[in-house]
């Protein structure tokens, strides 16, 4: 077979280069260091939640608690930080507060048995209103130590410290998507729950697991989002799980679970990191910017499902003709 | 036995009853007729309302993210038109954008076969993004009609507590006493057989959807009304609220099982709790982490009292070809 199927991951690439290409001739400025390291910044933090969340989705479940969880990790992390402890301190404290939260979210889905789109709800509602009880609104004048990432960390004097956490967060999201018998179970749960608990996975222990992994990313992103400024409000993180589910849905993961892949997400996350950035280079008013990230997301969901049911109607038209 | 039976309604109800009894114990003003009419229904109207046709979204196994940006987005559309072409065209394009806004849901999910989920996600993108983009990011101002549906009152009670009434009828009507209401059930179910038994799945959901649409417009007009002015992003909570108030009155995400009087038992006891808790003077902080427990606490109860069902449903089945456990 020589023929290979052309993957989303495939045209979502080709639609980043028309629209880099394009955005080079007629967005004056918009290759300039500034933009890009801007752009790079907010592309990390979204990718590094979003993969989370495509491990997350990839079981069938969802998070939509992902934004006040990454509100109550970055005020808890400023209350931390007041203290100067050093960068390191901060980051390990991030990943297992991001980790036992959302291991709460997953043992509630699978010890109650409640669809994760309304336990996430719930809990959602929880976090959000335990927040503005530790502190008044925003926690502030931090010290330098706490917004060392934002300003000091650069690699080479030039790579961002967020871009060079989201690169080795990445690599190995695709290194065990490749060879780790976890994510493949990941995708046999999502493809079929009870084949894969008669094929042996312990479905409930592995989709806790697979919150756990996720909430430690997520803690990553609140770092990240976080030490930004000198300032830590309640309302950070709200909003986010939505663009983190667009990038994922966007990289042609299927929200109803099985199939996906790390490679369209990153894409995807790229995607919706240019958009407010390209708006505003282009001289459009940012005010439109949500409005594209929406048509953008509809285009690709609608493209991708147009494709998936030319080849259907193709194996229906080869299994009637073996019959 | 004369065991009283436990069903999920009753036990609502009961939920209801004991947070109103605490509430008005600790605070008597709490219990003016007034003030229940007055504040604690009206604010919670928009989101009553359109938990109405969410209810038959959820049961039908769909989600609609985008309702609080369809309202937002058909009466700031609507009011801008006010000026131009006159209040009666006004209102009746923010019902069209409404509808068009709906229908546009349905289209995609029932003929391009998106999940529910994706699709919503990204027209909720959409609709805030045009909201935005066409008025800017500034507010708009409410127009006299839409000021008289958020103002007015009638026999001492507001306008709109009247009309959410009406369509709470209605809608109780149309679930449990139509056929309409039955195809619902069905393609929530199981749309394969239901689309076997004959019913057009693809037509009940573009209606289901547009229906929808319509209602949060109407919502829509209201809710400017009541604030006289509104901004882009107002409807970015609504979505979530909205689906607490329907997930709370027992409709299974999962589709097919559901009770519209599940839908309003839990609306009142939302509005109970968030007006109840102001007048506590408790923070509207802590009334969210409320307003979760309670939710929790309803899912876990439901789970209990479906399992427990669902139990006594296999036995009953095992006993009869004297089969082994």
């Amino acid at each position: 077979m020589k023929k290979k199927e052309l993957s989303t991951e495939f045209y979502l690439l080709l639609f980043l280069a028309a629209a880099c290409g394009l955005l080079g001739i007629f967005a004056k400025g918009f290759y300039s260091v500034n933009n890009l390291t801007s752009i790079l910044n907010s592309f990390s933090y979204i990718l590094i939640s979003a993969i989370g969340m495509n491990l997350i989705i990839l079981t069938g479940n969802i998070d939509v608690s992902t934004g006040a969880l990454i509100s109550m990790v970055a005020l808890a992390l400023a209350a931390i930080g007041k203290t100067g402890i050093p960068f390191a301190g901060l980051f390990l404290a991030a990943m297992a507060m991001g980790a036992v939260l959302s291991t709460l979210n997953g043992l509630f889905i699978t010890r109650m048995k409640i669809p994760a789109i309304v336990a996430t709800l719930a809990t959602t509602q929880v976090f959000q209103g335990i927040l503005p009880l530790t502190c008044e609104g925003s926690i502030y004048d931090l010290p330098a130590s706490f917004t060392w990432l934002a300003f000091e960390a650069k690699l080479f004097g030039i790579i961002p410290g967020s871009l060079v956490i989201c690169l080795a967060v990445t690599a190995a999201a695709l290194l065990f998507a490749k060879y780790s018998r976890f994510v493949k179970k990941l995708y046999a749960i999502g493809n079929n729950r009870e084949g894969a608990r008669l094929c042996g996975i312990k479905v409930d222990q592995t989709i806790v697991l697979c919150y756990a992994i996720a909430g430690v990313l997520f803690g990553i992103t609140a770092v990240i989002v976080a030490t930004a400024s000198q300032r830590c409000t309640t309302t950070m993180g709200s909003g986010m799980e939505m663009t983190f589910i667009a990038a994922v849905v966007l990289g042609g993961t299927s929200s109803a679970g099985g199939s996906g892949r790390i490679q369209g997400t990153v894409i995807g996350a790229l995607i919706l990191a240019m958009v407010a950035p390209a708006i505003t280079y282009l001289g459009i008013s940012s005010n439109w910017s949500d409005a594209v990230k929406g048509a953008i997301i509809l285009a690709s969901v609608i493209t991708g499902e147009a494709r998936n049911i030319k080849v259907k109607r193709v194996i229906t038209k080869a299994a009637g003709g073996g019959a | 036995m004369k065991k009283i039976k436990l069903t999920y309604n009753k036990a609502l109800f009961l939920i209801w009853l004991v947070i109103f009894a605490f509430i008005g114990f600790r605070a008597p003003g709490f219990l003016k007729m007034n003030y229940l009419v007055n504040v604690m229904i009206k604010n919670i109207i928009e989101k009553g309302m359109v938990a109405l046709p969410m209810t038959l979204v959820i049961i039908t196994a769909g989600i609609d993210l985008s309702v609080g940006n369809i309202m937002v987005l058909s009466c700031m559309l609507g009011a801008l038109a006010a000026g131009a072409v006159g209040e009666i065209p006004a209102v009746i394009l923010t019902l069209v954008i409404g509808a068009a806004c709906g229908m546009v849901n349905g289209l995609v999910i029932s003929r391009i076969k998106i999940s529910p989920m994706v699709t919503t996600l990204a027209t909720m993108y959409l609709y805030l993004g045009l909201a935005r983009g066409i008025t800017e990011g500034s507010s708009v101002y409410s127009y006299h009609i839409s000021a008289f549906l958020g103002t007015q009152k009638l026999f001492g009670i507001p306008l709109q507590v009247w009309l959410f009434l009406l369509m709470a009828v209605l809608f109780v009507y149309l679930l449990h006493s139509t056929v309409w209401g039955r195809k619902i059930y069905a393609a929530g179910l199981n749309p394969d057989a239901a689309a076997y038994a004959g019913i057009n799945i693809n037509r009940l959901i573009m209606q289901i959807y547009t229906l929808t649409g319509v209602i949060c417009a109407l919502a829509g007009l209201i809710f400017l009304g009541r604030f006289t002015s509104v901004k882009y992003d107002a409807g970015t909570n609504f979505n979530l609220n909205v689906i607490t108030i329907v997930v709370l009155g027992g409709t299974s995400i999962n589709g097919g099982v559901g009770d519209m009087r599940g839908t309003l038992l839990a609306t009142l006891i939302i509005a109970t709790l968030n007006s109840g808790l102001t007048v506590l003077n408790i923070p509207i902080d802590v009334q969210t982490i409320v307003q979760g427990v309670v939710l929790i606490v309803a899912l876990v109860a439901y789970a209990v009292v479906g399992a427990r069902n669902r139990r006594k449903k296999i036995l009953k089945v095992e006993e009869a070809p004297g089969a082994s456990v």
